[in-house]
């Protein structure tokens, strides 16, 4: 019975309001380099409830340990704030945090880790082996958050829970990305992460307070204001309500598309590295099948001598230790590059949809009787 | 929130405490970011069963003057509380402390938080042990923050810094007086989609909220605006029916409210709505055109394709699959990236023309 509780994978996340203004306070300080940090919660009959988080160290001095993890990286900040949830000093802080914690009744349990991002730009390697890093090392059932900072100013916040598929994870185990392993598997780089529902909870007395957000009512009848000096300065005022948000109204659309062709071409130049890479392999590999045969033959024809001439024969394998077969490039990079471009497209449509309706509502609005 | 309080503050003479280790009194504006708040909230919610109150520390930020200052963040501390004593675990705030600000290095301690809105002499002590020399806030004064959570009555929260008042000496460390100081909340730009979707949930039954997107934000902004359309109108129109009294001012805000609409010709309207649709339509399909080919690409690399050419003799799988491989390769190399890629960038220039 207990094996089945503990064996419910996680189907939904439910993040606390506090969890969010955290991420996002964390995320907006840190811009535009990635924030990252640790969350702590529990897992409820497959919901994952993240009940509160803190922020990882900030990375000033390069650690030592961080190259060892980062190995064939650029020891830029960026990178080493990305790989920071994996490093061995920050799983120690996370440790003892985690200890303080939980002598103040907060949930101790460690359920993830979140990232900052911009404009969606997040699937790469960083992201994949801290994910791995999470749910092979620490627990099974963590999730990455993902808090989109620019997307998030621009209206809706963009937050979205990710975790490894098991697929994915027994695949990078082993590290076997070759076209071989990839055809008897048919993974395919949709495959990769698993998005997983995300809802936000409030408690009780978050409730209660969010009705006196901005302001509270004004309890008495109001009185109209004598001149437009008045209107202005008068406290009873109502401030735009925190919900709706008015900013979703705001029609700017040429920063937003540049940015996304800037990343989609970015993501075409590095598809078309990877294939120059495999390209050069299947040259290099061909030159060399090209040779083995060739030496096949020649030792075939000079065995055919040798029988004739009643002569021991020479063994036919030997090419094996003259020859070596190039490497085959890993096609890891290529998925996710694939998934990437997958996610901006998505992100485009949804830009689309939105922008589209704004700006025929502006023109009907403008051009009356058309 | 309790921040319409005005304040009014006197110079006043001070308490029995040598020149100069005497932290300032000046009075000081307090802003509080939302996350602490919702913190300390979250605190009260995990308070031990027989705990009346919780206290914690509070970081932030203070201006050079320090008049000004930002609480940004804040941990709880354990604490426990007998009609005759208080003990507050100085270990711990201690190491807390250090990690927190290992983590924002520009944040300082700035006071402590209580979650009842009752001051006494453990208050007193406590606000103490904040503002000393060495390890507390001094020479600025601590703040303390109080947050009531009673159920029931609506969360009200003050903030206040201390004066030492004229006692014994021995009866210094546990007496000061309170002294009420004005606090606002305050949110960024960055909060505000949070608080968004986060006070979405305030009316509904489960208080949960999925995350919504772009297209239902705007809905429901959408909704909202023409309700308040809707509200201003029928008020207007009760003005004209003379069923509800005129007031100049608001005749006037409207006015102005009115005028901002631009006066822009037809065809200038008609010519950049066609571009712009353009541009975004044009953007949607190419994102969409290249995900399929990448698509189509990662099917070709992978598919176990024979040509009907027969097996190689030698030659194990994976020479096969990459012979064949390089075929589709090479034709989406030129049919996909490249085309993709041209088009891309001739749109770019396109658009910055533009």
């Amino acid at each position: 019975m207990a094996d089945t509780i503990k064996d419910t994978p996680i189907k939904a996340v439910q993040v606390e309001a506090l969890v969010v203004l955290k991420v996002i306070k964390h995320s907006s300080a840190t811009f535009p380099t990635p924030a990252t940090g640790s969350l702590v919660g529990m897992d409820v009959n497959g919901t994952l409830q993240i009940t509160n988080t803190f922020p990882f160290p900030a990375i000033d001095m390069p650690a030592q340990d961080s190259n060892s993890n980062n190995n064939s990286h650029q020891d830029n900040s960026s990178n080493l704030a990305a790989a920071a949830p994996r490093a061995k000093a920050n799983t120690a802080y996370q440790n003892e945090m985690i200890k303080f914690l939980r002598e103040v009744n907060v949930d101790a349990n460690n359920v993830g880790w979140y990232m900052s991002t911009s404009m969606g730009n997040f699937i790469n390697l960083n992201t994949i082996e801290n994910q791995f890093f999470y749910q092979k090392e620490m627990n099974e059932k963590t999730v990455a958050l993902i808090h989109d900072v620019s997307r998030s100013s621009q209206g809706a916040l963009s937050l979205r829970a990710f975790r490894l598929s098991p697929a994915f994870m027994a695949a990078y185990k082993e590290s076997k990305f070759t076209t071989e392993n990839l055809q008897k598997s048919g993974f395919r780089y949709q495959d990769i992460l698993v998005e997983l529902p995300l809802t936000i909870h409030n408690s009780h007395l978050l409730t209660s307070y969010l009705h006196q957000l901005p302001s509270s009512i004004p309890k008495e009848e109001l009185d109209f204001p004598p001149n437009i000096a008045a209107l202005q300065a008068d406290p009873n005022t109502p401030h735009p309500p925190l919900f709706p948000n008015y900013d979703s109204l705001d029609l700017s659309i040429d920063p937003y598309l540049e940015k996304t062709c800037n990343l989609l071409l970015e993501s075409i130049d590095n598809h078309h590295t990877e294939l120059n890479n495999h390209q050069y392999y299947q040259r290099s590999l061909g030159r060399e099948q090209a040779k083995i045969t060739a030496w096949q033959q020649k030792r075939k024809a000079e065995n055919a001598a040798r029988a004739a001439s009643k002569q021991p024969l020479l063994p036919e394998d030997e090419w094996q230790r003259l020859f070596k077969l190039p490497q085959e490039p890993s096609r890891l990079e290529v998925l996710l590059n694939s998934r990437q471009v997958e996610q901006y497209a998505r992100q485009v449509d949804g830009f689309t949809a939105s922008v589209s309706s704004k700006m025929f509502a502006v023109k009907s609005n403008l051009l009356p009787g058309e | 929130m309790a921040d319409q309080d005005s304040f009014l503050h006197l110079a006043r003479p001070l308490g029995p405490v040598p020149v100069g280790a005497q932290p300032s009194t000046a009075p000081l504006n307090v802003a509080i970011q939302p996350q602490a708040i919702f913190s300390i909230l979250d605190h009260s919610l995990r308070r031990p069963a027989d705990q009346e109150r919780v206290i914690g520390t509070l970081l932030g930020t203070r201006s050079e003057d320090g008049t000004e200052i930002e609480i940004r963040n804040c941990y709880a501390v354990p604490h426990t509380e007998t009609a005759e004593q208080v003990e507050v675990d100085m270990d711990y705030q201690k190491q807390m402390l250090a990690l927190h600000l290992r983590a924002n290095p520009r944040e300082v301690l700035v006071g402590w938080y209580a979650t009842s809105s009752e001051l006494n002499t453990f208050s007193a002590l406590i606000q103490n042990f904040y503002g000393q020399q060495g390890d507390g806030t001094w020479p600025h004064p601590a703040v303390h923050l109080t947050v009531s959570t009673v159920p029931g009555q609506e969360i009200e929260s003050r903030t206040y810094i201390s004066a030492p008042i004229g006692v014994t000496a021995e009866r210094a460390a546990d007496s000061c007086l309170f002294i009420p100081v004005p606090h606002e909340l305050k949110y960024g730009e960055a909060e505000k989609s949070g608080l968004e979707i986060i006070s979405s949930a305030k009316d509904r039954e489960d208080r949960s909220q999925p995350i919504i997107t772009d297209l239902e934000a705007l809905e429901r902004a959408i909704e909202h605006v023409l309700d308040m359309l809707n509200r201003v109108s029928t008020y207007v129109n009760e003005v004209l029916d003379e069923e509800a009294s005129p007031s100049s001012a608001l005749g006037q805000f409207l006015m102005n409210a009115l005028s901002l609409a631009p006066k822009v010709d037809a065809a200038d309207i008609e010519r950049d709505f066609n571009n712009h649709i353009q541009d975004v339509l044009v953007v949607s399909y190419l994102a969409n055109t290249i995900r399929t080919q990448i698509d189509l690409s990662n099917r070709l690399a992978t598919a176990a394709l024979t040509m009907g050419t027969g097996d190689v003799p030698a030659a194990d799988g994976a020479t096969q699959g990459g012979g064949n491989r390089e075929g589709g390769e090479n034709s989406r190399g030129r049919g996909g990236g490249r085309g993709g890629g041209y088009r891309g960038k001739g749109r770019q220039q396109r658009e910055q023309e533009a």
